[in-house]
């Protein structure tokens, strides 16, 4: 896939929540071809730290930015976000989801449902399928939609070690083609070199 | 395909695969109707007198029922967030949706009332005024009533909190609209008044998207 | 303790002991005035060659009536601050406002009802003024019923800063089609609006009840808002202390 490399470089991020700081002044540049794992206990922040860089959230204070924009709303296109809902709509097909999120052709989707190993499930409805299954509807994007920019919350979730294996294969030619991934998992990633962001617990 | 491209089909496909949205508004319409005679009196001139605002009265409810599940559904199932990594403005992508409910949902809905005409005995003329009104206004409806959706999108079991919120500020297209009736029935001019109604239309269609945009921003922000 | 961040001028504390200054005197002038204008207006003033004595009313139907309009904008304008100026006092002051508006809009139509019957026989009119007062209290219900719905505060205030401001710039165009509505409808002596020359005996005592009720509106506001304080900072250091000395 050819995807255009950019930088994701995040400065002073400092969130805040029901009174709590969840962080402060949180710096860093991820040029292309990084991987970088956010790790912490349960509350620490990591997922709000995540939909900031996906510019779901607003910081309190501190900026991102991705390549040479400015504005980070601007460059939300270059963002491919896996949060923990399932994000896909349960009323329809697999394939009717990946041609409505992505800009893939038919092809492309039909392939991209191939690597999930959900061939032959085209066409059922995403309700009708196990929730493994469902997860990996989700997951289906990372092979069609050609972005450089992965911010992936625990996308690890109710996959088999199979999955997981062909998911940490996709995530090091991402991040070889020169893009850029920022994950959270509560699991030990096998496969993959990267850096990690500890955010500790600030009472 | 472009992003309104592949909008506009994912829409088509919802109605298809959701089918009882499609009908309910309906029925509920000819039941509700089916209710007022036996309420009042099954004389067919007293009916028609007060025919065209009970359908319109009841065409407003039955657009309401609608009116929870405009972006409920996406919103829990985490696609409403994805709609932010679209290219285009949030904006944007409310007036399309509002349209395509609009045209999937609403207008079959207002087809079916001279069906309900003809169960109150309204007159001919009249119901071509009861239908050119609802079409009128109902773009404006949809969006405030997408407002209402939108503001009360977190909030658990909200279904009817979005409508009662909303329902006070649909006054003056309720008004406009009886009043164009009104001219009807008594065979004056109602040219003016439909083009006040539809400019509020417009202005509404225009302005209010943006409202849910940041009301719709506002929830998905606030949800992780 | 937590971090906290208070954005420019008007941190909790601070607002809630000057408001409790500010809200002694504005009770105590609201009483002096009350006291005058009423007792001046239900007694001494002459009465109504119309309406004889019913009319009364008026001096404390027009006043909490116009208030209740005045609070809806007074909303608005907190709304505006909320957004472009992020200042959490702002939500405090609009959610206090919705509950005293909406307080004051019920009174207006109680004291609008009571004026129709001797005027009209009936308790309830639809003429333009009482339907608009009707819709007014309806939006400060769904205001209400927003805000007590969201569970996040912050979530709520800008929810209902949304809802606000789409109503602010509504509300004329209510009450405009109301009008029009009730003038299609019905006679124009139907009209429960004072006629323009009233004598200034009759005047003056409305404008002291006025300005009367206006301070009621301000004492009630800045006590609610500081309840609403207590409550939302009830985690900090200095709530404790308060409520220990109290």
């Amino acid at each position: 896939m050819l995807i255009k490399p950019k930088t994701l470089q995040f400065q002073n991020l400092t969130c805040v929540r029901d009174d709590r700081c969840l962080f402060a002044d949180l710096s860093m540049t991820l040029p292309p071809g990084s991987l970088l794992r956010v790790a912490g206990p349960n509350g620490a922040g990591k997922t709000t730290l995540l939909r900031i860089l996906s510019a779901l959230h607003e910081p309190d204070s501190g900026t991102v930015q991705i390549g040479e924009v400015e504005d980070h709303l601007e460059s939300r296109q270059e963002i491919l976000y896996l949060g923990h809902k399932p994000q896909v709509c349960q009323d329809l097909s697999i394939m009717d989801n990946l041609m409505f999120l992505t800009e893939a052709s038919q092809m492309k989707c039909a392939q991209a449902v191939q690597f999930v190993g959900l061939k032959g499930c085209e066409d059922s409805l995403v309700r009708e399928l196990s929730q493994g299954q469902g997860r990996r509807c989700g997951l289906a994007r990372l092979w069609c939609h050609e972005v450089p920019i992965w911010i992936l919350d625990e996308p690890y979730t109710a996959l088999d070690p199979g999955m997981v294996a062909i998911l940490e294969d996709r995530i090091n030619i991402h991040v070889g083609e020169g893009g850029v991934c920022v994950f959270t998992t509560h699991q030990n990633p096998t496969n993959l070199r990267f850096e990690t962001l500890e955010l500790a617990r600030v009472s | 395909m472009s992003v309104e491209h592949r909008f506009l089909v994912r829409e088509l496909k919802l109605v298809l695969a959701r089918p009882g949205d499609f009908f309910k508004p309906m029925w509920f319409l000819i039941l509700v109707i089916s209710m007022v005679p036996l309420a009042l009196s099954p004389d067919s001139k007293l009916l028609g007198e007060i025919g065209s605002a009970m359908i319109w009265v009841a065409t407003l409810l039955a657009l309401l029922l609608n009116a929870d599940q405009l972006f409920r559904d996406d919103f829990v199932d985490g696609v409403l967030e994805q709609w932010l990594f679209f290219n285009r403005p949030l904006f944007w992508l409310v007036i399309l949706k509002l349209f395509c409910h609009w045209l999937f949902y609403v207008v079959p809905l207002i087809l079916v009332t001279p069906l309900a005409g003809m169960m109150l005995s309204v007159p001919n003329d009249v119901m071509i005024a009861l239908l050119v009104t609802l079409l009128l206004a109902t773009p404006a409806l949809t969006c405030f009533s997408a407002l209402g959706a939108a503001l009360t999108l977190g909030t658990a079991r909200s279904g009817i909190l979005g409508v009662l919120v909303m329902l006070p500020l649909f006054v003056p297209v309720i008004i406009l609209a009886a009043g164009v009736l009104t001219r009807a029935s008594d065979g004056s001019d109602i040219l003016p008044l439909l083009a006040l109604l539809g400019a509020f239309s417009i202005a509404a269609a225009t302005l209010l998207p943006l409202a849910v945009g940041v009301a719709l921003r506002l929830n998905i922000g606030g949800s992780s | 303790m937590g971090w906290r961040w208070f954005h420019e001028w008007g941190s909790p504390k601070w607002f809630y002991d000057r408001a409790g200054r500010w809200q002694r005197v504005c009770g105590f002038l609201a009483l002096a005035l009350l006291l005058v204008g009423t007792l001046w207006g239900l007694g001494f003033a002459p009465a109504d060659y119309q309406q004889g004595n019913s009319y009364r009313i008026i001096y404390l139907h027009v006043p909490v009536a116009f208030l209740a309009q005045a609070l809806y904008v007074a909303m608005a304008v907190c709304a505006i601050v909320l957004f472009v100026w992020k200042m959490k006092l702002a939500d405090v002051g609009m959610q206090a406002l919705a509950v005293v508006g909406f307080g004051f809009t019920v009174l207006a139509l109680f004291s609008g009802s009571i004026w129709g019957k001797p005027t009209w026989g009936t308790y309830w009119v639809w003429d333009a003024r009482l339907t608009s007062m009707l819709i007014l209290g309806f939006l400060y219900l769904g205001l209400i019923g927003l805000r007590s719905a969201i569970q996040n505060p912050d979530q709520a205030g800008k929810a209902c800063a949304i809802l606000v401001l789409v109503g602010v710039v509504n509300l004329p165009i209510i009450k405009y089609s109301v009008e029009w509505w009730s003038a299609l409808h019905q006679p124009a002596s139907f009209k429960l609006t004072e006629k323009p020359a009233m004598p200034a005996s009759m005047w003056v005592p409305l404008l002291i009840n006025l300005l009367g009720y206006y301070l009621v509106a301000a004492y009630l506001v800045l006590a609610s808002m500081r309840t609403v304080i207590l409550d939302r900072e009830r985690g900090s250091a200095w709530v404790r202390e308060v409520i220990e000395r109290d």
